[in-house]
């Protein structure tokens, strides 16, 4: 081995140099101690010098080094440590005994192996570099990283919620313009059907007036005894048309139009009240009344699938958006009806606790698999075919309902039915005292 | 078009200096393990850099791996990379001085420390074979946990030819198992095959 002590600007460097520099013989004795590793290790060259590493240091991973430092005699090869893996060989204080921030002066290492004779190793030189800044800097880095990422993940989640709001808007907007188009619709079938039921009203008049008159008449066939050619031609009129018959139906006819011209202005009302999506005024409305309308609306939907049946409790009026109200009981209406398979019941029941309102929707149907029970507010969920459902509805719902300071509780058994219970505060003032049910 | 990167002969003599500079690694590191190892035949091929991925895969499979890097340079230059299979390397913990319960980080060192051996060996014992002097930088964490196939993507590969060399190990009564993989770029190519006309001229 090239000494140090035979090159005297060699020696100065190697001791003098702010690296720790020592090296051990195959037996492991120290062979060479610099003035870096008498200083941090408060032992000086001579006590150390010439004696086993680790009788002079105990504290030292005994196993682990000695197998490191015989691999590099072996394989006549360097080795090295990482302060990220092994923080330190040498329990050394660090350099900064005042701004502080980390116990241990933080160490790389690399064992070198010494040829004497340019063949065989004969030692095994190990450098320490004080890695403990760029361990500070890097704690900091990943510190800074650390939050970047939280900040980041929190905006993700902003993100999917800003997206989910936006899907939701556009479909409120969706739904608002064909609100806007059913109440257009609404508007022009009501002209119509108001001449109609007008015209109505005159023809029932006049066919009174007419039948008066041809009472009359037929009180006067009498005076054409003296005529019976006459008389013959109009009985024989009077058996082929079944007069007797046409006057009790034509009445009868009349009627029953009035009476379908009455349901056709109140659905065309109900669809008016339904469509007003775009109204956001809060005011009194009753429960009772939005349900119905609704159940006509959708009646379309229900009637082959359900026979529904109400049991409507006493309720107060309550404080809400009635057309928002209307949309939810739709989407649990048809969700019901869609639910079951042949033929089923749906029960609407009402009730009334404290200064809550429920309204609950239960079908006899499928029921919902517990898999999905936890997704189905999630927007875009559905079970249903491809283009039946745009699983917004019960999400939409949620939303809804959570605007109104309620809640919905789902109840389901696969196989037998499901229930859904929306829970309404009276007032919207009433919303922070407690919960229902 | 790789033949006309290394010769027949230059290729010859180029396997049977690793299989030579094997054996005498594989002494090297049972020495160090006092366990006997398994090392394979190397496989040498010169391959495109899109080449690489998929040959990596076909020796290694696609299962998840953790890679370890390490340069050589002097007489020649390059890459090695050690991948290892998931499970297997804390098996060998207690052989290379380490408490077998490791931990993460320890996990980490101790592959790294694996590594070197495995690398120093290998390369050194090829190295001596010719007479080159070669120089390791410190090893380090290349991946962890991937699909093996995603270790190298062609576009980052800088040469568009590589000497890709391959060697497995494997421990007797153990279950770890590694590849180490040597990468030399396409002007160490002819720097190599210097050196084994070099080589067979003094036989």
């Amino acid at each position: 081995m090239i000494h140090p002590d035979n090159f005297p600007l060699l020696k100065f460097v190697v001791d003098r140099v702010e690296v720790g520099i020592f090296a051990v013989d195959q037996a492991m004795r120290v062979t060479l101690w610099n003035r870096f590793m008498a200083v941090h290790s408060g032992r000086a060259a001579d006590e150390v010098l010439g004696q086993n590493l680790f009788d002079c240091f105990p504290e030292l991973p005994r196993k682990w080094l000695e197998k490191k430092i015989q691999s590099v005699f072996v394989l006549k090869n360097y080795s090295f440590t990482s302060w990220e893996h092994r923080p330190y060989l040498f329990r050394f204080h660090h350099n900064r005994p005042i701004t502080g921030g980390i116990d241990t002066m933080q160490q790389n290492c690399t064992f070198l192996p010494v040829r004497g004779d340019g063949e065989n190793v004969n030692h095994v030189c190990v450098t320490i570099f004080d890695y403990t800044d760029t361990a500070l800097y890097q704690g900091r880095l990943k510190s800074a990283i650390a939050d970047l990422e939280a900040e980041r993940s929190e905006q993700r989640i902003l993100i999917k919620k800003l997206e989910e709001a936006h899907n939701q808007l556009l479909q409120s907007e969706k739904l608002a313009s064909i609100g806007q188009l059913a109440a257009g619709v609404a508007h022009e079938i009501n002209n119509p059907v108001g001449f109609v039921n007008s015209n109505l009203g005159s023809l029932e008049k006049y066919v009174r007036d007419w039948a008066r008159l041809l009472d009359l008449y037929e009180q006067a066939e009498e005076c054409l005894a003296p005529h019976p050619e006459v008389l013959a031609g109009i009985r024989d009129t009077k058996r082929e048309i079944d007069i007797d018959f046409v006057k009790d139906d034509i009445r009868q006819l009349i009627r029953e139009s009035k009476d379908g011209l009455d349901r056709v202005k109140n659905i065309v009302q109900d669809l008016k009240d339904f469509s007003r999506v775009g109204e956001t005024d809060w005011q009194w409305a009753d429960v009772h009344k939005c349900l119905d309308g609704t159940l006509n609306v959708v009646w379309n939907e229900i009637k082959y699938k359900a026979d529904v049946v109400k049991e409507y409790g006493k309720i107060p009026e309550i404080e809400c958006i009635p057309s928002q109200l209307n949309q939810v009981f739709m989407n649990l209406l048809v969700n019901a009806a869609h639910a079951i398979a042949e033929r089923g019941q749906i029960v609407l029941r009402t009730g009334h606790e404290r200064d809550w309102v429920s309204v609950s929707v239960s079908d006899t149907g499928v029921g919902i698999a517990p898999e999905n029970i936890n997704r189905i507010y999630d927007p875009f969920f559905t079970t249903k075919p491809v283009g039946t459902g745009t699983g917004l509805g019960l999400s939409i719902s949620h939303s809804i309902i959570s605007k109104h300071g309620g809640r919905i509780d789902m109840e389901s058994v696969v196989g037998s039915g499901t229930t859904f219970r929306v829970w309404l505060p009276v007032c919207q003032a009433v919303q922070a005292q407690g919960s229902p049910g | 078009m790789s033949a006309v990167i290394l010769t027949d002969e230059q290729r010859e003599a180029l396997q049977e200096i690793t299989n030579v500079g094997m054996g005498q690694a594989g002494a090297s590191i049972a020495t160090i393990l006092n366990e006997f190892v398994h090392l394979s035949v190397p496989k040498i091929f010169i391959l495109r850099a899109d080449e690489i991925s998929p040959s990596i895969v076909s020796l290694v499979g696609d299962a998840e791996v953790s890679a370890v890097r390490q340069a050589f340079h002097g007489a020649f230059r390059g890459e090695a990379i050690v991948i290892y299979r998931n499970q297997s390397h804390t098996d060998i913990a207690d052989l290379m001085g380490y408490d077998p319960d490791v931990d993460t980080v320890e996990e980490y060192e101790l592959i790294l420390d694996v590594t070197n051996i495995l690398v120093g060996a290998c390369l050194g014992g090829v190295a001596e074979q010719i007479r080159a002097d070669i120089g390791f930088s410190a090893p380090s964490i290349m991946a962890e946990h991937i699909p093996a196939g995603r270790l190298i993507s062609p576009d980052e590969v800088g040469s568009a030819w590589a000497l890709f060399v391959e060697v497995n190990f494997a421990l007797e009564g153990r279950s770890f198992a590694c590849h180490l993989i040597a990468l030399m770029p396409e002007e160490e190519i002819l720097a190599v095959g210097k050196a084994l006309d070099w080589f067979m001229e003094t036989l």
